[in-house]
Order: C-alpha cells, then structure tokens, then sequence
C-alpha cells in the first residue's frame, strides 16, 4: 500500500466515522445571477424562484416526479368547477414570529393580483376572483373560468410575510418561512443559506446550502469535477461520459418537460399550405438527430408539443416516420415552389446544442428540395421577434414547456388569438375550450386528446425531440433529478 | 523584379511567409477543383470523428476529423479560406481606396479639409474598433456585404493617416511644386503626381492591414456576426468546436492554425516588403 492510498483509506474511514454527527455543506452552480429576492417578481425557476423556495415556503410543493404533494396546505379539493379549497398546516410560522395563516395567504394573493401593480407573475392568476378567509387554518379561492391547473401553479408562489414586507423591501432582502435563511449574498458571486430554526416542518438536512454563479459551461464541469461544487445542471449530452469517469462526480440526464420544434408560421405562405407542413415533417428524421446529436438521451416527440409528464399527454400518437419519398410527393401536391428561399432563424446559444439540431435540420430538408437559409440572432432579438413585432420567419427553432406541466398553459400557446400562435385552426381552439372549461378529468383528457390528434395531423410545427436535462453531481451526495429546472437542495440527501 | 526576387530569397521570414501565402492562396482558388467532400453537407452518424489517415483519398475519408455536425474539417478549411480571403481582401481594398483618398486630400490640401479629415480619424481611433464593428453588424444584421463594410469602416484611418504624413514632405518637393508652377490642376496633381509616390507605403500598410482584418473577421465569426452556418468560416468553427475541445481537440485546433499561419504568413511577408520599400533599411543592408 502506498503512502497515498494508505492516507485516502484513513481518510475515507475517518469520514465514514463522523458522517452521523456531522450534517455536511452543498453548493449549487447556478448559470447566471439571481435578479431579484421578491419572489413575485420573477417567472425564472430554474434561478430566482430556485434559491428563493428554500427560504420562501409555497402552499404545495413539486417533487422531482412532478407529484403535487402538501407543504403549507395539509390538503386541497375542488369545491365545485370555480372553486378550491385549502386546509393548512395549523401553527406555522415566519421566522419573525408573523403567522403563516389564511390571512397571510389572501395577502400575498391579493399583492399578486392587484391591478394596479401589476407584478412579474401576475399573469398566473389573472382567473382569480376572490379569496375567501374561512378560519386561520381554512380559505377558499374562487376563480372566474375553471382553473384546473392551479394547484400546480402555486407550487410556484412563494408567501411573504404582510407585516415584514410593508417595513423592509422585499426586493434587496428576505425574511424566512422555510427551512432555510439566508446569511449572506454576494451579488453575481454566491448566496449562502443556513438552517432556519424556527422552521415548522421537517428541518433542513444541511449546515450550508451554497448558490454560485458560474457561467461557462466548461467552468461549471470543472468545478464539478474538482469537488467545488455537488450540483450543476445544462451540461452538453457529450461531456456526461467524461464527467461519470471522474471519481468525485456523476452525471446523467432526464427528459425535460421543455419540447423543442421547428415553429412554422403559417400565416405567412406558403406555411399555410398543409400538405408541405406535413412534407417537412416527413422530411426531418428525428431519431437520427436524438441517436446522434444527444447520444439518445432526447426523446423523439410523439406528434405533440407535450411531453409524456403532461396532463392531457396523448399516448396513442405517433411520430411522422422519416420518408423523405413521401416528403417528395407531398411536396409536388401541394405545389409550392421550391425555388424559394425560407428563411430559417436561429434564437443564438439558447437551446441545449440548438446550432447544431438547426444545421441538422437544414440539410434534411434541403435533401428534399427545400432550400433554407439560417439566421442567427440574439434571443432577445428573436424573442422581440416573436412577441412584440409578430414577425417570426417562416421557420425557427424553438423550445417551448409550460411549468404548470398541463396542457392547458403549453398547448394555449397555439391557440388561435394568442400572440404567440401563428395558427388559426377553429376546430383545435374549440378543443381547448372544451379542455379549460371544466375540472372533471376525464372530459379534460377526452378535449385534448382531440386537441393534439388535430394539431398532429394539421402539422402547425416540426416535431423533433423533447430536450434532455442534463447534470452533474457529486458523490458526496445522492440527487433525484428532475426536468422542470427547479435546483433544491432539498432533492439531495447526503450519500450513504 | 529580378531584384526583387533575389531579396525576398535572402531573407528567409519573408521567403517563408511568402511561400505559405502562396500556397493558402493557391488553395483557396483552387478549392473547387480537388474533389474535395461537400463542406457544407454532415453525417450525423459520423459527428466528431477523429482524424484518419487510413484510405486518405477514399470519399469516405477525413484526414482532420468532422465537425460537430460531421462535417469535413479539411474541407471546411479549404472552403473557409475563400470566404476569409475574400472578405479580408475586398475589406483591405476598399478601406485602402478610401484612406489613401482621403489621406492625399488632407495632406495636399490642408487647412480646414485637413484638420476635419485628422479629428475624424481621431474620432474613430477612440472608439473601441471591435466594439464599433459588433454595433454596426448588430444594427444592419449579419451579412458578408455588412462585414466587409465594417471591417473597410475600421481600415481607413490607418492609410489615411501614413499618406498624409507622405502627402506633407511630397507636398514641397520640385517636381509637385513645378506641375503647379505650370499651372496644373489640383485633382491633376494630386493624382497623377502625388498618388504614384504613395502607391508603396498604402501597399504596404495594406499587407499589415490584412493580418489584422483577417483577426478580426475570424473574431466577428466567432461571435455569430459573420457568415451564416453551414458556409463554412474559421471563426465560426473555432466558435461552434469550442464546447468539445476536451472530447474533439481537432474541431478547434486546425481552424485555429489555419489562422494562426494564414495571419503569420501575411505578417512576415508584410515586413519584408516594408524593408524592401523602405530605402533607409534597404542601403543598410
């Protein structure tokens, strides 16, 4: 035995020994910098609302299986289709001794709500009509349209406490109600949290939760691999192998809930030609891109925008198979002239290898005849592009998941009327509103299954794959990775 | 000429460079004809594979790797050369054109035109070059035309400078003041006069001038304002490889040496023949 390796040994042995007295650290690398501490203010989860859910406590939590389960609110019903009711969590309290009661909640609903001013996340509950305080512990919301998605979209909105926020700024500092509190924030650094003591659920598992900001991708593997860091996330499909080879780290995927698709626009021609829609489709061989770009780790979508976690998912789909013969026929039908020029654009460095699937793309349909031309832009640019100028080329790339994880929210985003559609289709649109008119689940999943065979066979985009979420962890701790970008500390327990 | 070659073989760095450049340019002229793989067609089944010597002139063969796309590197090299020459040389010309104009009209001229012409120069010279070039591709959209117009704007002030201090001695010599003497015009003398006595240093500034735009081509690429993929660009391979460079080290090192000796040999070059036109050098030897 070498020196070395007799001193690792001693090592390992000692750590196991001290493993249950002492709880231990983690640190998360975060890709960019937190903007803001409100958590109203910001939609961002995979960074604001990620470091801020450890400090802020919600009515219900997500877990990485996308379960709904109880946090503040020990159980939740709907009363009738334009009402729910919440029962919560008796005693619970901010660390500065305010109630965390129905009063606080109809507070924090109202701060969200209040037309006047209008928050970052107010959009979420624009269905919200009133709040109705029953008890301390009892409250009621009741809804103008049916609002089935709600439980799911207040897992994302985090509580205040009324009397805190009225003296401090809620903006620059926090105030905990969970099972952490933050100690110290360096701006565009790092972020620490320490246990909250007060906390009125199970306590928090580590001495020091630690948020750093680490942009570049080859600096947050780095750091990874040299035990700096336990947690980082957007890590190249490539690099999972080099990263599991090291022995401090591990590193996988999960599919996310995010799609990635070509957006046709079909309002402009001759993108409202159905049969050349379907002609592109044929044309892309989406398992190839998913086998060869990302490894397999990308799923293939099956003829939907939504992946299988959603509700309103439709199983009995299947992909446009890759035949680039058909593609040719349905191209000569539909008698579009191919010696056009499409522009193709290009939202710069945003999706996970998206260069790559776009270059990719091109040339598959370029094999059929059909020429394009890629424009890169920033995505601000293309984003102003897409929402303020409605001016999207005729084709681009985009990645597009709803964190409700309900078809109602990911397929409203192609409904006729929303400026973010760019297809009109009337028999689509009625499904949606047959699909959000009600909460019985049953005519829901019948409404959009109707919904997505229309929107398979009218073809409004390309089908391609359901983008990975990639990450890497460290051995020091066992994580359950999850694909809706939420990064919590409470995911991971120290290793056994 | 004959002179002219027996220097450049005596000095071995200009001999060099001048060699190297000849061969990247025969290259680049020629790329069409070599049966090269299409540069901007891949297989994805074949994405990132190393590079092989094995059955070098085989179809099938990629003597410096794929792409992250499963491009031809060699290929793209080639191909991407012509772009890069293209635009650095449509680039240097135009800027040259335009400098040494405005450098004869300020140096002969002087005065109000001068003075104007010299706080312009300093004007642009305290602005970032890079930071104007990103701004205005940003502005008008990113085009080889946008590019070459950016990458001439930046150019200018160089020539223009170096020709009007030239302007200013040329200016009192005999021969320009005995065409005024007779009565000749001002644009008469300014180009039939003046302009074939500055034609060396503006060639000269103009080689320089091509390893610094072929940088800063390379550098707009990089940022995704050049040429849009699949034409193949050096930057813009350095860019895209960048993410696999501890997995696939040949998607970024060769575009980065084509660069480098592409740069390198314009430099050396470069110098040898400011040395050559330089007379004070040129009597030392």
């Amino acid at each position: 035995m070498t020196r070395l390796t007799k001193l690792l040994a001693g090592s390992a042995i000692a750590s196991m020994l001290t493993l249950p007295a002492f709880a231990m650290d983690v640190t998360i690398a975060q890709t960019s910098a937190v903007n803001t501490l409100d958590p109203h203010g910001s939609a961002s989860v995979g960074l604001d609302l990620s470091v801020l859910s450890h400090v802020y406590p919600t009515l219900i939590l997500r877990q990485p299986d996308y379960k709904l389960v109880p946090s503040l609110a020990e159980s939740w019903e709907a009363v009738d289709d334009l009402t729910w009711k919440f029962t919560l969590v008796p005693g619970a309290k901010f660390a500065n001794g305010e109630p965390l009661d129905s009063e606080t909640v109809a507070w924090n609903i109202e701060r969200v709500t209040n037309p006047d001013k209008p928050m970052r996340i107010s959009s979420w509950f624009r269905q919200i009509e009133s709040v109705n305080v029953i008890s301390p512990t009892e409250f009621e919301i009741k809804t103008s349209s049916p609002y089935p998605a709600l439980p799911a979209q207040l897992s994302m909105f985090m509580l205040l406490p009324p009397k805190w926020a009225s003296e401090h700024d809620p903006v620059t500092e926090t105030m905990s109600g969970f099972k952490y509190k933050m100690v110290e924030n360096v701006p565009g650094d790092h972020i620490t949290l320490e246990p909250n003591p007060d906390f009125w659920g199970t306590p928090a598992q580590f001495d020091h939760v630690t948020f750093r900001v680490i942009p570049e991708t080859a600096s947050r593997i780095a750091a990874l691999m040299a035990g700096e860091v336990d947690l980082i996330n957007k890590v190249p499909a490539s690099e999972i192998g080099r990263i599991k080879e090291s022995p401090k780290a591990d590193a996988g995927a999960v599919d996310s809930t995010r799609s990635v698709f070509i957006k046709l626009n079909t309002e402009k021609a001759p993108l409202d030609n159905k049969k050349f829609r379907q002609a592109l489709n044929y044309a892309v061989d989406k398992t190839l891109i998913a086998e060869a770009l990302f490894d397999g780790l990308a799923t293939v979508s099956k003829c939907q925008v939504m992946t299988p976690d959603y509700f309103g998912y439709n199983p009995d789909l299947k992909p446009y198979p890759y035949d680039p013969e058909m593609a040719k026929k349905l191209l000569e039908e539909s008698g579009v002239d191919l010696s056009q020029t499409f522009e193709f654009e290009l939202p710069a460095s945003t999706y996970l290898q998206g260069e790559e699937v776009t270059q990719a793309v091109a040339q598959m349909f370029g094999d059929v005849g059909v020429k394009t031309e890629i424009q890169t832009m920033e995505f601000g640019a293309y984003l102003d592009k897409y929402r303020k100028a409605h001016d999207l080329g005729r084709m681009s790339l985009l990645g597009q998941a709803w964190a409700t994880i309900d078809a109602d929210g990911l397929l409203t985003l192609f409904k006729p009327g929303n400026q973010y559609s760019y297809w009109n289709d009337a028999a689509f649109d009625e499904q949606l509103v047959a699909g959000g008119s009600t909460t019985d689940e049953a005519a829901r999943k019948a409404a959009y299954k109707k919904a997505t065979e229309i929107m398979c066979d009218e073809a409004p985009v390309v089908f391609l794959y359901a983008q990975p979420a990639t990450y890497g962890v460290s051995k020091n701790v066992s994580y359950k990775a999850r694909g809706d970008d939420w990064m919590r500390a409470y995911d991971m327990t120290p290793a056994q | 000429m004959k002179h002219f070659f027996k220097d450049l073989t005596s000095s071995k760095a200009g001999l060099f460079g001048a060699v190297l450049l000849v061969i990247i340019v025969a290259l680049a002229l020629l790329a069409p004809m070599l049966h090269l793989p299409d540069p901007t067609r891949g297989d994805l089944r074949a994405r990132l594979a190393g590079p092989t010597w094995d059955g070098l002139f085989s179809p099938g063969a990629h003597p410096l790797g794929t792409d992250e796309v499963g491009r031809d590197i060699l290929s793209r090299l080639i191909f991407g050369s012509r772009m890069t020459l293209m635009v650095a040389c449509t680039a240097v010309v135009l800027g040259g054109i335009v400098g040494t104009i405005l450098g004869i009209l300020a140096g002969y001229k002087g005065g109000f035109v001068d003075k104007l012409l010299m706080r312009l120069v300093d004007i642009q010279l305290a602005i970032p070059l890079m930071l104007l070039a990103l701004l205005i591709v940003a502005a008008l959209g990113p085009s080889i035309q946008n590019v070459v117009l950016v990458l001439a704007l930046t150019s200018w002030i160089r020539y223009a400078r170096i020709i009007r201090a030239q302007v200013l001695s040329l200016r009192e010599r005999e021969f320009v003041q005995s065409a005024h003497a007779i009565g000749a015009s001002t644009l008469r003398i300014m180009f039939l006069h003046i302009l074939p006595n500055v034609m060396t240093p503006a060639l000269v500034v103009g080689t320089l001038e091509l390893a610094r735009i072929i940088i800063m081509d390379a550098a707009l690429s990089f940022l995704g304002l050049g040429v849009q993929p699949p034409t193949p660009s050096w930057g813009r391979m350095l860019a895209d490889g960048r993410v696999y460079l501890s997995s696939a080290w040949w998607a970024v090192t060769f575009p980065g040496l084509a660069i480098v000796l592409t740069v390198l040999s314009v430099n050396l070059f470069g110098d040898w023949l400011r040395d050559y036109f330089d007379p004070k050098t040129r009597s030392a030897k």
